[in-house]
């Protein structure tokens, strides 16, 4: 093959690379951060565990659930719960150091993060951040790689392990379909004591800053997602350290960041490979040239 | 414009506490036209008064009360009152006892799944006494009427102003709290009425059960011995009769933020005898929470002035300042002669340091048991006592050459002589 | 230096034992017990098999079906980019055993991803929804392209295998001359355009491995400092380069034994020879970014972590590079078999421990251990490659065997070799 023809090639396939490339960054899943976005203040020291959110919740997702009156059982709280596919939120209790008979009630879900890990990790992009602030799952992409249970810091997305056709990542979806159509969450909804406030992210923080100065004997000075993994959607004061009551140590900053910059870095618009692509088949010609001319010398002087 | 706007506001403001007031009352004869049936609800009825605090009338700006406790700017003006929101902080008159309190408050103003609650107020209001008082639950009240929660809560989480909780959450969380401690549940039907068909003949069962019933009255103890942890001196004995009779303090002075649950469990029984149940309910309190009621006035104290390894006697004033209280002194509050509130200083055992006002023609002589005679009557203290000392022995020698006291009297004995005890005291000295 | 290479189907000759032997017998059994589960899977789904959970969503099927899987198979590049772009012919002889274990092995890491995911008829989803900020999304994409890549490359053998000799049955015999014409010029076609799929090769795997390293790293603060750190690609890059030599020694040695066969010792000895340099960059970055990030300290915690991590490094790459590098590996071959032997085991267990040992989720109520049936299908497929490997060297022109004298020699590019007689 003639040096011409080689190089032709190599450089159309690299605008090829590259063309294609433009297409690609309008295939970016959206990951707008609106400032008008919704979060929900958790207040632990409010909360009575009720379990009522719990109920709601199953209910509004046509999740079968026992009656409400049986949420009243506190035994579940013996033991430590974790949100599964088939109970997007659980309440756990923990004990209180400053009075036993009011233990901490803490409820947990998806955090609804700011720059979700999840969002970053899916390889089809089926999860979404919506403007809303809401963390969505979308069904029809989905391959169910579970990536997204890898790479999520609170670990909260769940798998349908037992369902061969189909399975979904279930979790939180910030009731979605019901504020789609300007209605509360359903567990916001439920709330009988409202520890949980739905607002402007913006506003329930400056609410959640304004309870920990008006009560600093109730409240420690932190809350909890309000920097956490760069911000959550889902913020919770209370009055006992965060570790205490079943939450991970996260630091500031968010989880998809190394990951996404090693990716582009690598990536950044097809140039390195590419490069390396051209870089392999210059070497290759260089070297196939050379044996020729070998041979050729071996061929001449015999 | 902005005076517009202003003025808008008021009107708007008036006329919904207008219609709120109305709607209070017209829910009220609802609520009794609900429960006609039952003879026992008519001492509710006059409730609207209830509503409103005693002392009304007095023009605002002279309330008893920080000006800044609603308005953030130093001259508040018609126009601009520039009125914080709320929650502001601490502003409560309420200025009635609990008895005077509504006895009963029937709730059924947002139930969409549970029927209304029949709230014993009364009942709660004399068991608050042991806790937060009337502020526990009417918090951020105006110096004016009593508000209803919903003047301030309003009734759809749905809503423009998220910093104050709506009133689903404003009414739960009044009740939950302490109601899931004693009765370790939140179960919804423990307050809430089933909805159903039956629900007019339930309320009035559920008030005829309420009416008439008081809280127990509270037994004081007067003395408490708490072991405490402290290795150099164990028992700390307090004298609880005393501290409410020599200082004058009310049950919340120190039970501040008591909680139901220090008598009422379902799971302990009632235990209605308070030693019992501060054993029960040990709480794990920091050593500031701990000594927080008795530091407020016993700043100075030593640890072994309350700790000790037996029982202390009670607090007597004559072994600790060998100034026994009799007489006069025994029947005056403490805080008549240790001016200064909650710091009993040392005080000069001289009459004169506290009795300053004694001078001629304003001191009867006679409660000394010693009548003067007139001649005595009429000239000045000092010329017997002299440098108005009472406590030593009175001189005749400013006067007479020759004569001298006790020997010679300036006047006569009161038959029941008293005197005798003080000029003991006198010798003793 | 001509080295002569004359890869034959080993079906034909005398030399070859009978293909079922008690070996092969066993690794039918075993094949077929991973199936049962794999088939029990598809029909309960994933948690009737598996130990996987919501807390440990990721089991040895991807940790060692998938990550090791593509790390052993990273032979096929390596061999590749020493044998045409460097162009040593005289490791021609190399090429397609690894380009056969390359192909066989992606197959199964792309098996392995099937039945592990969810939705495995979904599988190529990545296609068509793009997210390129998953670092699983370009492996996901790499590894397609890749193997439809490798696929490209073996074409030759089956076109070098087949032409002039397509012969169907009765009464499919209208069709021979059709097929044999697509061969022609399928074999021409390719012999001029192979160059462009060997460099893609060579340059999706360079992306891909590395890009394996990089699904970690979003796990954060779920994953042991000890494996945890920004550099993962490069280390799992390097680590794959390193395995690559090593791989290729290891199936040579196993395959001269198993087929009676005399093994290239020169080839292979020459191989070895480049592997420590490799490891030695490996470990350099290794113990480097241990201490730049100051983790040496969790190795003094005597726990799973510190001691897998020790292991990985120790037996892993120590002690092979020691021996690569000792004056009688150049010469003996059993010494460089068990340095590689060591390699692959090192890098194996690095695999093992970057996607199972170092992950502990934040809230954990059992550990993983994996179940029967996970490691069931993990061993099945290991055999069941083992017999594919066996079936095609014997059915396709891949093992090189010493010439006769007689034998034509043939020193060309490895497209254009002739058809043995």
């Amino acid at each position: 093959m003639d040096r011409r023809n080689f190089l032709i090639k190599t450089i159309g396939i690299g605008a090829a690379a590259t063309l294609g490339n433009t297409n690609e960054s309008v295939a970016t899943p959206i990951n707008v951060l609106s400032e008008d976005r919704m979060g929900v203040l958790v207040d632990t020291t409010v909360c009575v565990g009720c379990r009522n959110c719990e109920w709601a919740c199953r209910n509004s997702h046509n999740i079968p659930t026992p009656p409400l009156e049986d949420y009243k059982n506190r035994s579940v709280f013996k033991e430590f719960r974790r949100p599964k596919e088939y109970s997007y939120t659980v309440v756990n209790e923990f004990s209180n150091p400053q009075n036993p008979l009011l233990p901490i009630d803490v409820k947990f879900q998806c955090m609804h993060c700011d720059k979700p890990a999840c969002v970053s990790a899916c390889i089809v992009g089926s999860i979404d951040k919506l403007p809303n602030g809401s963390v969505v799952w979308n069904s029809e992409k989905c391959i169910g790689c579970r990536y997204c249970m890898v790479a999520c810091p609170f670990q909260i997305p769940a798998f349908e392990y037992l369902t061969p056709i189909e399975p979904s990542i279930r979790k939180c979806d910030f009731c979605i379909e019901r504020t789609k159509e300007g209605k509360l969450p359903a567990c916001v909804e439920i709330c009988p004591v409202e520890a949980l406030i739905y607002g402007k992210r913006s506003e329930i923080i400056k609410i959640a800053r304004d309870k920990i100065k008006r009560n600093p004997q109730r409240y420690i000075k932190h809350i909890y997602g309000e920097y956490e993994v760069s911000g959550t959607s889902w913020i919770y004061i209370s009055s006992r350290e965060f570790d205490k009551i079943g939450f991970p140590k996260l630091s500031n900053k968010h989880a998809p960041g190394v990951s996404e910059a090693i990716q582009h870095g690598i990536f950044a618009y097809f140039v390195p490979p590419v490069l390396f692509y051209s870089m392999l088949g210059t070497l290759m010609w260089i070297n196939k040239r050379k044996k020729e001319l070998d041979v050729e010398e071996e061929s001449n002087e015999s | 414009m902005k005076n517009k706007i202003f003025i808008t506001i008021v009107i708007l403001f008036c006329s919904v506490t207008i219609i709120i007031g109305q709607k209070d009352t017209s829910q009220f004869q609802n609520q009794n036209n609900k429960a006609d049936n039952h003879p026992s609800i008519t001492n509710i009825e006059n409730r609207s008064s209830f509503f409103f605090q005693k002392k009304t009338g007095v023009s605002h700006s002279k309330q008893p009360i920080n000006c800044k406790t609603c308005h953030s700017c130093e001259y508040p003006t018609k126009n601009d009152p520039c009125l914080k929101y709320c929650p502001r902080e601490g502003m409560m008159t309420v200025h009635h006892s609990p008895d005077e309190s509504p006895e009963i408050i029937i709730m059924d103003e947002m139930s969409t799944r549970f029927g209304a609650v029949v709230f014993s107020h009364k009942l709660h209001a004399q068991m608050s006494e042991m806790s937060d008082g009337c502020q526990g639950c009417h918090h951020f009240n105006t110096t004016g009427p009593i508000l209803a929660c919903k003047k301030c809560h309003e009734q759809t989480r749905q809503r423009e102003d998220i910093s104050k909780t709506d009133l689903k959450g404003a009414y739960h969380r009044q009740c939950m709290n302490c109601h899931r401690q004693w009765s370790h549940t939140t179960d919804c039907n423990s307050c809430h009425l089933p909805k159903n068909d039956d629900f007019k003949r339930k309320i009035s069962e559920e008030v005829s059960r309420i009416s008439g019933k008081n809280h127990p009255p509270i037994i004081l103890p007067t003395k408490l011995v708490f072991e405490t942890g402290y290795s150099k001196g164990p028992i700390v004995t307090f004298y609880h009769d005393d501290h409410i009779k020599l200082f004058d303090l009310t049950c919340n002075s120190c039970h501040q933020h008591d909680n139901c649950i220090k008598c009422h469990d379902l799971n302990n029984k009632l235990t209605h005898n308070i030693v019992e149940s501060q054993k029960i309910h040990k709480v794990n309190k920091s050593f500031d929470d701990h000594h927080k009621p008795c530091v407020a006035c016993h700043k100075q104290d030593h640890c072994s002035d309350c700790h000790s390894t037996k029982e202390l006697e009670p607090w007597s004033h004559e072994k600790s300042t060998r100034f026994a209280l009799k007489h006069y002194h025994e029947k005056v509050a403490c805080n008549k002669c240790h001016i200064r509130k909650s710091q009993f200083e040392k005080l000069s055992i001289e009459c004169y340091s506290c009795h300053k006002d004694w001078k001629l023609g304003s001191f009867k002589h006679s409660v000394t048991g010693l009548i003067l005679d007139d001649n005595h009557n009429s000239i000045e203290c000092n010329e017997c006592h002299n440098n108005m000392n009472f406590s030593s022995k009175p001189t005749c020698e400013n006067c007479h050459d020759d004569k001298s006291f006790p020997k010679h009297l300036p006047g006569k004995l009161r038959k029941n002589n008293i005197m005798n005890n003080s000029k003991s005291k006198i010798t003793k000295k | 230096m001509n080295h002569n290479i004359n890869p034959v189907p080993l079906s034909g000759l005398y030399k070859v034992r009978p293909f079922f032997t008690p070996g092969v017998i066993i690794l039918t059994l075993i094949a077929l017990n991973g199936l049962v589960f794999v088939a029990l899977r598809f029909i309960f789904g994933i948690g009737y098999v598996t130990n996987l959970s919501n807390e440990y969503p990721w089991g040895i099927w991807i940790g060692i079906d998938v990550a090791t899987g593509v790390a052993l198979a990273a032979g096929g590049f390596t061999t590749a980019a020493l044998g045409h772009i460097m162009h040593r012919e005289e490791y021609h002889s190399i090429v397609r055993p690894a380009l056969l274990t390359a192909m066989l092995g992606y197959t199964f890491v792309a098996l392995g991803v099937v039945i592990d995911i969810g939705r495995w008829y979904y599988v190529w989803h990545p296609l068509i929804y793009w997210n390129p900020n998953s670092a699983l999304f370009e492996v996901g994409i790499c590894v397609m392209i890749y193997l439809t890549v490798l696929y490209i490359e073996f074409l030759p053998i089956v076109t070098e295998r087949f032409m002039g000799r397509v012969n169907f049955p009765k009464f499919l015999k209208f069709l021979n001359k059709p097929v044999e014409w697509l061969l022609e010029k399928l074999d021409k076609g390719l012999s001029k355009t192979m160059f462009i799929f060997i460099i893609a090769g060579v340059v999706l795997s360079t992306l891909h491995q590395s890009s394996l390293g990089t699904l970690m790293i979003i796990a954060g603060e779920k994953m042991h400092p000890l494996w945890q750190t920004p550099v993962l690609p490069l280390l799992f890059f390097l680590s794959a380069v390193s395995v690559g030599f090593p791989m290729v020694i290891f199936e040579s040695v196993i395959a001269s034994k198993s087929f009676g066969l005399k093994p290239e010792e020169k080839i292979l000895k020459k191989l070895g020879n480049m592997v420590a340099p490799i490891l030695l960059i490996y470990l350099a970055f290794k113990i480097g970014d241990m201490f730049i990030r100051e983790t040496f300290h969790y190795l003094f915690e005597l726990n799973i972590h510190s001691i897998m991590f020790l292991i990985e490094v120790i037996v892993g790459v120590i002690v092979p590079l020691f021996m690569f590098l000792s004056r009688k590996a150049i010469k003996s071959l059993t010494i460089t078999f068990w340095a590689s032997v060591l390699v692959i085991f090192g890098i194996v267990i690095n695999r093992f421990n970057n996607f199972i040992v170092a992950y502990h989720p934040p809230y954990s109520f059992k550990p993983y251990i994996p179940s029967i049936g996970e490691i069931s299908v993990t061993i099945g497929f290991v055999a069941l490659l083992i017999l594919l490997y066996r079936a095609f060297v014997m059915f396709f022109p891949i093992i090189s065997v010493q010439p006769k004298n007689n034998a034509q020699i043939i020193t060309a590019n490895n497209y254009e070799v002739l058809n043995e007689k």
